[in-house]
């Protein structure tokens, strides 16, 4: 993959299995990035994603930004920017 | 992703321990003609090998000899594979094209490290998608394997459907302490008994019956049981966001999940949910008659977490208040 424009797109991720039609894999796109962002914020990361650009451009407060192809690889190289894998079983997000 | 599993050939692994009756359940099945034509690839651990004499009537045949391709093969089964989507690829008439294959691995393998080999490698991934992976248990000594080898476990672990063999000699009491066993190991398998390749019916396994008590095996030790949980997910969930918790779960927890399996719904239809392990297999758009259990139920099964928190962990996570 380019690592400036991310193409070309690496085919059937499964994350994105079950969106049928274009309008369909760009919502599903839109929400995703959305989510992301409010995850990734408190460690200090960002998640952008504009439809167009394949894959997910994941951003430090530095501003330094890498384009990720699915979110398997997203997890990864968040773990790498901030030292350890965000667990979703962690404390954190268990607590409301 | 149903226009890409459509044109890729499907995988149909075939695993179970050493002398379980692997060669001997597919033989039949080729001789019954259960999968059409199809092509088998055979990988023995041994350098020597006599399964390939046996499968004569496959409609082509591959042998992996001299190496298990979970672990020292794995170059050889991915250039085999690679070879056959080659093949396949030089064929332009449709109605012509290879269209299944199955692989019966070696009795040491475990189906989940070749699930992770095909679906990792650039290749083959465009080509082949993993149908099922069929584990066959030997009704006569699969409780003694599951208590001394890890394999064991981690095979039936890896399993889509379960076939006891050898089901005729094996004690009633016995065959049904097996079954309540494996039923505690991988809920989600469907079982089914074969004897020299042919299907018997098997009677339906009362709920209270106890699975045998497993020995811990050192390296679970410390990590405690694995034991199955149940997530509900919702209609009103988007599958979309669901997908982003399930990837960062996997990323983090991904080698303590041994099996992952459920049907959720999408704008696309019904998607057939699977994953060994890390791998997530390529998910299916399944008909509206398919019947696979309740929809937008999933089973996790795994260790090293308490069942009441995935749920709450998926509605935070989705749900950030943070």
């Amino acid at each position: 993959m380019c690592n400036a424009c991310g193409n070309p797109a690496v085919p059937g991720h499964w994350t994105d299995a079950g969106a049928a039609t274009p309008g369909d894999r760009l919502r599903a796109r839109f929400q995703r990035a959305a989510l992301l962002n409010k995850i990734l914020r408190p460690y200090g990361l960002s998640a952008y994603d504009d439809g167009v650009v394949p894959g997910v451009q994941l951003s430090t407060l530095s501003g330094s930004t890498t384009i990720v192809p699915d979110l398997g690889s997203l997890w990864a190289e968040a773990e790498r920017l901030i030292g350890f894998p965000i667990d979703p079983l962690n404390a954190a997000f268990l607590d409301v | 992703m149903s226009d890409t599993t459509g044109s890729r050939m499907r995988l149909t692994v075939l695993g179970g321990y050493l002398g379980s009756g692997k060669t001997t359940w597919l033989r039949h099945q080729l001789h019954v003609g259960r999968f059409g034509p199809v092509h088998v690839v055979v990988n023995e651990a041994a350098e020597t090998s006599v399964d390939d004499i046996l499968l004569a009537t496959a409609s082509g045949l591959t042998l992996l000899a001299g190496g298990c391709c979970c672990c020292v093969g794995r170059q050889d089964l991915i250039t085999a594979l690679r070879h056959l989507c080659d093949l396949r690829s030089q064929v332009t008439s449709t109605d012509a094209r290879l269209n299944r294959i199955i692989l019966e691995t070696s009795g040491l393998a475990d189906p989940g490290a070749i699930v992770s080999t095909i679906q990792g490698d650039p290749v083959l991934i465009n080509h082949i998608v993993i149908d099922e992976v069929l584990v066959v248990v030997d009704a006569l000594h699969g409780l003694a394997q599951l208590s001394s080898e890890p394999l064991g476990r981690h095979q039936i672990g890896a399993a889509d459907r379960l076939i006891l063999s050898k089901s005729d000699v094996a004690d009633p009491a016995a065959l049904t302490l097996l079954r309540a066993t494996l039923r505690g190991l991988n809920p989600a398998a469907p079982q089914s008994a074969a004897i020299l390749g042919e299907d018997v019916a098997l009677d339906q396994l009362p709920p209270e019956i106890q699975a045998a008590p497993l020995p811990p095996l050192s390296d679970e030790e410390t990590r405690g049981p694995i034991f199955p949980a149940c997530v509900t997910v919702g209609d009103a969930l988007d599958w979309s966001l669901f997908a982003v918790w399930l990837s960062a779960l996997l990323h983090a927890r991904g080698n303590d999940l041994v099996r992952i399996k459920g049907v959720v719904r999408t704008p696309a239809g019904r998607l057939l949910l699977q994953t060994v392990r890390k791998v997530v297999q390529s998910p299916e758009i399944l008909p509206e008659r398919v019947d696979l259990g309740e929809d937008g139920k999933i089973v996790f099964i795994g260790r090293g977490f308490r069942a009441e928190d995935l749920q709450r962990s998926l509605d935070h996570f989705i749900n950030p208040t943070r």
